[in-house]
């Protein structure tokens, strides 16, 4: 077992990595989506960066700058990815996951400490220029990105397997939960809605981003093809048991590494709190898309998987 | 390449005439075979690997939490064997003396009735721990660690400037300016037998279990840092985990019927020898400053009881007092009836009247120096510093005399430096590392750190120093 201090560091540092990498993904599909319907409908594209600015929170983009589709994407772009104050810039959270890493860095390996400063360091390097077009923005999230996978696999392939690693997949699988669950709800409103606003075609495009959103596409494909129904796909991000980012996949997850950690006593009160959710998102699955009940069922899953965090903090880590 | 001998000083690389001295020969011609585009470029790889790894350490006094890179430079020192092997003995017999000191003075305080160094002077030191008088460290040794400067005066020969008894810091730069040197210029290697030096981790973990007080079972070994904020917090992680060992923070120990555990997240447990990387002051807030938020109330009772050990023992710290220093050749002969091996730079005492005097008349002169102080602060470069500062620094010196000494400027040695395709005289000094265990061990080489900017004789960390990797030859020799 392992100190306390280094268990909270370690479950911090796989949520600001995990966060990072949502939004660096959020942000590239965004970007590509909104640059793709601007011409066809200009509310559509605003709608897709108010949506972004709802899941990731943090201070509005200036009036005048979020006046024109251009300037709120620009403002977006450079505050979800450079901005230093902003609580969910893949920025701040590759500082904090990087912070948290340095204070527990015995815990680690060179190859994941040596990974996560590297792709720090970079992006800190190209926060110091000034990007001028979308194109090098691109290039420079999706580098961070590419760093983070790099070191989410370093962490896969060269870490022992102890409760340090635990801890650490622990964090990576609560805020992965968390996160798609938050887009999930903020998304769901304007798509499940019974008239649509928009065409088809453009609906369609939107499903199908929510899934590249999730990076769920192409999993997506190889259970159900190319074409996209609706329920199908909320079936998928809800109630799939294979899908790494479906609700019932990730609770199981969190709900694993938590069992783990109790051994082989009475399960612990987080373990509870994820067996009762992971129980709902396995048995409930049809019925909740039958009553099209999906936006209360998202607000009890977001509601579960804040007390377990809760849960879990006072009972590993004494805060 | 350009190579600019020093003018001032004694030259490591170069002798009489500029011509190169004999271990340095085969270096130079390797370094001659680079065109300026390799340097350049393999200096930015040496850089870059530096950033990447993090090896860093953080400036106080500038915005919380900077870090910065310790800069290395890729030229190695050199140190014959024959010379090295001086150095050694010195050093082992200067350890052995420091112990018998601190031994006496928390025990029978002979030394002090024989009047060899001044009791006032002892018990007016802020690191004299009464509170610690009558205990006994385990095994005796109060010092596991030590790190002693040692620098060289214009005729070449070693001088120990001082000894860092509390919580030397460096050899995390020592270990890994070796694997970067290994990485950037391979081809350096080639020619010379160089001493091995990554077993330290290995030693220093010895070193510790060699003072474990539950010796039969298996000893639960900790580092104990004062945070991520501490300007050593990479070496303190480094050690950690090159040693396998917990990292631990005061607030990660509690203490409990007078034994020191560890809170994990599934229970506790026991430690047994804490590498302390946290000063005395800030141990233990039921013993010493009560607004300590890095120690662990009721340590010291702990370690009192011999429940746990403390590396290096509280209350060491009185062995380097700058004072304190002056009186090492006398306590070396006094403890060990022998010579001392290694010289020492004269020192003037404001303790003493008559040394106080000569201070404050050849200010201009002296380095000026307060005696508990390090890493170059509330320092005084008499022959650098205007009349006015000199003035406003003596106003300080007179009212708590006690609290200074005073040095002559020693013109450190210079050594060959790399400044944008030149190599020019840069002057450098040398903290090697000494474990007591079993027995002394010296680490075969240590921190050779180089003022960087261009006269400056300020070699620490903090205020614009760097480091080199020191190679130490075995007997063996090209």
């Amino acid at each position: 077992m392992i100190l306390s201090r280094v268990a909270d560091g370690l479950y911090w540092m796989g949520r600001y990595l995990e966060r990072s990498e949502n939004t660096a993904r959020l942000l590239l599909v965004t970007e590509e989506m909104s640059t793709e319907v601007f011409g066809l409908d200009e509310d559509l594209a605003r709608a897709e960066w108010r949506d972004l600015a709802e899941i990731f929170p943090g201070p509005a983009v200036p009036e005048r700058l979020g006046r024109h589709v251009g300037g709120l994407a620009a403002a977006t772009l450079q505050a979800l990815t450079f901005s230093p104050s902003h609580a969910n810039s893949v920025y701040f959270s590759l500082k904090r996951a990087r912070d948290n890493a340095r204070t527990v860095r015995e815990a680690l390996t060179v190859e994941v400490f040596v990974n996560l400063n590297e792709t720090y360091q970079d992006l800190e390097a190209q926060a110091g220029r000034r990007l001028n077009d979308t194109p090098a923005f691109r290039a420079a999230l999706s580098a961070a990105h590419r760093g983070i996978l790099s070191t989410v696999g370093a962490i896969e392939h060269t870490l022992t397997r102890d409760p340090g690693l635990l801890f650490l997949r622990l964090g990576e699988s609560m805020e992965r939960l968390y996160r798609a669950a938050t887009v999930l709800r903020t998304k769901l409103p304007a798509l499940v809605a019974p008239e649509p606003k928009v065409d088809l075609p453009l609906l369609h495009m939107r499903w199908r981003a929510l899934l590249r959103g999730l990076s769920s596409l192409e999993n997506f494909r190889h259970s159900y093809g190319a074409r996209l129904e609706p329920l199908e796909v909320l079936h998928f991000l809800l109630f799939d048991p294979h899908a790494p980012r479906s609700l019932r996949y990730g609770t199981t997850a969190v709900k694993d590494v938590l069992d783990r950690l109790s051994g082989t006593g009475e399960p612990s009160a987080p373990a509870r709190l994820m067996g009762r959710l992971a129980s709902e998102l396995t048995y409930r699955g049809d019925e909740v898309i039958q009553r099209g009940e999906y936006l209360t069922f998202l607000d009890a899953v977001l509601d579960g998987v804040t007390k377990a965090h809760e849960a879990l903090s006072t009972l590993y880590f004494g805060t | 390449m350009q190579w600019i001998a020093s003018k001032a000083g004694f030259d490591e690389v170069f002798g009489r005439g500029s011509a190169p001295r004999p271990h340095y020969a085969a270096l130079l011609s390797i370094l001659e075979s680079f065109t300026l585009e390799d340097v350049t470029r393999r200096e930015r790889l040496q850089r870059l690997a530096l950033m990447n790894q993090g090896i860093t350490f953080t400036v106080y006094g500038e915005k919380e939490g900077l870090e910065r890179i310790f800069p290395f430079d890729f030229v190695p020192r050199i140190i014959p064997a024959a010379e090295w092997k001086q150095l050694q003995d010195g050093l082992v017999q200067r350890i052995t003396a420091l112990n018998l000191f601190l031994l006496d003075i928390y025990q029978d305080q002979k030394c002090l009735r024989d009047r060899v160094i001044p009791s006032e002077l002892v018990f007016s030191r802020r690191e004299y721990k009464r509170e610690l008088r009558g205990v006994v460290p385990p095994r005796k040794i109060f010092t596991h660690v030590v790190g002693t400067d040692i620098i060289r005066d214009g005729e070449g020969r070693y001088h120990v400037l001082e000894d860092n008894c509390r919580v030397p810091s460096g050899v995390s730069y020592v270990l890994e300016n070796r694997t970067l040197l290994n990485r950037v210029f391979p081809e350096f290697f080639a020619s010379y037998p160089v001493r091995p030096i990554n077993d330290y981790p290995s030693l220093l973990l010895e070193t510790l279990l060699h003072a474990a007080p539950r010796a039969s079972q298996s000893p639960v070994t900790v580092v104990l840092s004062p945070g991520i904020h501490n300007s050593a917090y990479f070496e303190h992680s480094f050690l950690a985990r090159e040693m396998g060992v917990p990292l631990v923070e005061g607030r990660d120990l509690l203490v409990e019927g007078n034994r020191v555990f560890m809170r994990r997240t599934h229970g506790k447990r026991q430690v047994d020898v804490i590498y302390r990387r946290v000063d005395d002051e800030f141990l233990d807030p039921l013993t010493f400053r009560r607004d300590s938020m890095l120690g662990v109330p009721g340590l010291l009772n702990v370690y009192r009881e011999g429940n746990v050990v403390l590396a290096n023992a509280p209350g060491c710290g009185v062995a380097d007092d700058k004072s304190v220093y002056a009186f090492m050749p006398d306590l070396i002969k006094y403890y060990l009836d022998e010579e001392p091996l290694l010289s020492q730079v004269p020192t003037y005492l404001g303790f003493r009247k008559d040394d106080l005097r000569y201070i404050t008349e050849h200010a201009d002169r002296l380095v000026i120096k307060t005696t508990g102080d390090a890493g170059g602060y509330g320092m005084l470069m008499g022959p650098f510093a205007p009349k006015k500062e000199i003035e406003a620094y003596l106003a300080q010196v007179r009212k708590n005399p006690g609290n200074y000494i005073a040095q002559p400027l020693v013109d450190l040695s210079s050594h060959p430096t790399h400044v944008e395709g030149r190599f020019e005289p840069r002057r450098i000094d040398l903290r090697p590392f000494i474990l007591y265990g079993d027995r002394i061990r010296v680490l075969p080489g240590g921190l050779t750190r180089v003022a960087l900017r261009p006269g400056s004789y300020v070699v620490n960390s903090s205020q614009g120093g760097g480091s080199k990797d020191t190679w130490v030859l075995a007997a063996r020799e090209p």
